[in-house]
């Protein structure tokens, strides 16, 4: 008997065309010890650690923070309270930006998607009453976190901590500001990852156990992109901090390596994002040890966190949401991530609420503790669909890797605009493929509906977080030795000029409560300010 | 009082701006571009206070300014557009919002001069369609 297929293409969310069913044939070449070989050994394509899940249960950080750093510590207390083993810090865009809350541009977006956090002082406001030493905490900042970083390693020091006790990631990256999204006041790429690689010594002679980068594909990926264009970017990014050092040769490669982390999403397209992951380990491992002849394994380990896809998620029918979110977090532990943050479900509609956050972080639970996916490692490894994809994603990405390195590499691609380009290019392929239902949205362009069929509660911003902030600020400018601010400041300005390593000056202005703003002002001045060529 | 020449033969102009500092310009990118194929002059400005895209918008004698936001500031930066034009004698400049703004927030925007929004999922033939018909309405409102 026949069985006709139904029209229409079958094909990967990246376009990679499917067959109806895999069978050895396709993974012929594949060999076992040196494509897949057990968890925790080399490539690590099924898992970094041997024991995986069974061993540690992936962190489950929400990345939170609104209103001010007051209002903020509420919510970190009652998510310390609610077992939550690490703490990511959303901070506000002006934040992000390297701006003071009372800058005359920044008022209305004080304290919505983040927290303002101005100085040492809203750092010390932030985590009072947490005990840090036991927690990881996120240090999610943009192309200036290497400050934002010193205000919670200064934080740490003024109650005692040693520094080399601290356990954490800052996420020191300059694709997401500087690339995918529009920030105002940057600096131009070559400049910024000057001063994160010096974050990246810096740290890791100071404190070993802490990450100083997360390179993060994440918001590449929600500018269009597609799996295998997003593995290359993971690489090309790692790459231009690896070059970065590598000019300087101030400390050896493997110091500098070890305390890389990775930050990528998850898409629709279940088992594609699965083999993403894994691909993502094995070039990683090939890239260390090939390119840059690395032995030290604790550099081959790529330590992934996973965030579900926030482009994925409709305005429509909001609560459908859930069902996207919770595949993606699947997909985001069958392909063994260390860390995952669950979108709210209602983040199409507004920032997300308690509610929504609680349903995120209940979602990831229930996958630990009642789907039994975390028994064994890599349970889909082996499949000769994933394994053929593993490998099909893994070989477009090196070839797309090949053509970021034809544009110069990921600074000078960001500098030319030749990245945002290809952004432009997939976001307006991607909105034609909506439009003519190629690709199918449940709710917005199939199943809609005229009314809508949940109601939704919606989140309000503190619509007074840019007057508290600003009166804070200003209270600080009058009570601090504003001599010892301007010498800090001063000293920045010359080891900056000079080529040093900024992290030392950096830590002695937030020491004395030098503002985010002041600090980037003295990069400003000195390299001038860029913005990010969107082509438009 | 600025003068426009009157009829459908002139180019409709376009204001691309996202108030404040939001970064997410996805939305801004696919408007932006599918105005342009449809054949109107769209100047992209990014990211900018209200007072810089009023400016902007009389300076280069636009029909339309499109606002696309998504950071939750819509309530405080889109009624300062409109009032800001409005101070300057420019309120025949038709204001259109778009981005993550709640549909109960809607009627607040037009109160405040705001023309329409559009929520995320808006095809973009309509949102063509709907900016010509209206300036050519605005322009000469017998023509429809």
């Amino acid at each position: 008997m026949q069985h006709k297929e139904s029209e229409g293409k079958f094909e990967t969310g990246s376009g990679i065309p499917v067959k109806v069913a895999y069978t050895p044939d396709d993974v012929r070449d594949l060999d076992y010890e040196r494509d897949l070989a057990l968890p925790g050994v080399p490539p690590y394509t099924r898992g970094v650690y041997p024991t995986m899940y069974r061993g540690r249960l992936w962190t489950i950080r929400r990345y939170s923070g609104y209103g001010t750093p007051e209002e903020t510590n509420e919510l970190y207390r009652h998510e310390y309270r609610e077992g939550q083993t690490g703490f990511s810090i959303a901070f506000d865009t002006p934040t992000n930006s390297g701006l003071d809350s009372d800058d005359p541009r920044v008022g209305a977006d004080v304290g919505i998607g983040g927290v303002p956090v101005c100085s040492l002082d809203d750092m010390e406001i932030l985590f009072e009453g947490l005990p840090i030493e036991k927690v990881a905490t996120s240090v999610t900042g943009k192309a200036f976190s290497h400050v934002q970083q010193a205000m919670y390693f200064a934080m740490a020091e003024k109650r005692g901590l040693e520094l080399k006790e601290l356990r954490g990631t800052t996420q020191a990256d300059i694709l997401t500001a500087l690339g995918c999204m529009n920030y105002i006041d940057q600096i131009a790429p070559r400049h910024a990852i000057r001063l994160l690689a010096d974050l990246v010594e810096w740290s890791s002679e100071v404190a070993p156990r802490w990450h100083p980068v997360s390179f993060d594909t994440y918001n590449a990926r929600e500018n269009g992109v597609n799996a295998y264009q997003e593995l290359a970017i993971l690489m090309a990014d790692a790459i231009a901090y690896i070059e970065e050092e590598r000019k300087r040769g101030r400390i050896p490669l493997e110091q500098y390596i070890r305390g890389f982390s990775f930050n990528m999403g998850s898409h629709n397209d279940f088992l594609e994002e699965i083999a993403k992951f894994r691909a993502a380990r094995r070039m990683w491992y090939r890239l260390v040890k090939d390119r840059y002849g690395i032995d030290d394994a604790r550099c081959h380990i790529l330590r992934l966190h996973v965030q579900s896809s926030g482009i994925t998620h409709t305005t429509q029918q909001p609560l459908n949401n859930l069902m996207r979110i919770a595949f993606q977090v699947l997909a985001a532990v069958l392909g063994g991530a260390q860390s995952v943050h669950a979108n709210g479900y209602d983040e199409g509609l507004c920032l997300p609420t308690e509610q929504s956050m609680l349903l995120s972080i209940r979602t990831e639970q229930i996958v630990q503790h009642e789907t039994n996916v975390i028994n064994t490692a890599d349970p889909l490894g082996g499949s000769y669909y994933l394994e053929w994809l593993t490998n099909e994603l893994e070989t477009r990405a090196w070839q797309y890797l090949k053509r970021i390195e034809e544009a110069g590499g990921l600074v000078e691609a960001l500098e030319s605009g030749w990245l945002q380009g290809e952004f432009r290019k997939a976001i307006i392929e991607h909105q034609k493929r909506l439009e003519t239902v190629e690709v199918k949205v449940v709710g917005v362009n199939c199943f809609e509906m005229e009314e809508e069929p949940y109601q939704v509660r919606l989140f309000r911003p503190n619509p007074r977080a840019a007057e508290i902030q600003t009166e804070k600020l200003q209270k600080l400018r009058r009570k601090r030795d504003n001599q010892k601010v301007e010498e800090a400041l001063r000293e920045l300005r010359e080891v900056t000029k000079q080529g040093e390593n900024v992290m030392p000056a950096v830590m002695k202005g937030v020491g004395a409560y030098a503002t985010m703003g002041e600090i980037c002002n003295v990069w400003r001045d000195i390299y001038g300010t860029w913005s990010t060529p969107i082509g438009l | 009082m600025r003068m426009k020449v009157e009829g459908e033969t002139k180019e409709i102009r376009v204001l691309m701006a996202k108030p404040g500092l939001d970064g997410h310009w996805r939305g801004a990118i696919v408007v932006t571009t599918a105005l342009r194929n449809a054949g109107m002059e769209v100047i992209y400005v990014g990211n900018q206070t209200p007072q810089a895209i009023v400016e902007a918008a009389i300076q280069e004698d636009v029909d339309v300014v499109g606002l696309s936001i998504l950071s939750s500031a819509h309530l405080k930066l889109i009624p300062e557009v409109t009032r800001r034009l409005h101070e300057r004698g420019a309120e025949e400049i038709i204001v259109l919002a778009g981005g993550i703004i709640p549909r109960e927030d809607v009627p607040l925007l037009k109160q405040a001069g705001v023309d329409e929004v559009f929520q995320p999922g808006s095809k973009l033939t309509s949102i063509v369609n709907y900016v010509k018909h209206r300036v050519i309405h605005k322009r000469s409102p017998s023509a429809i």
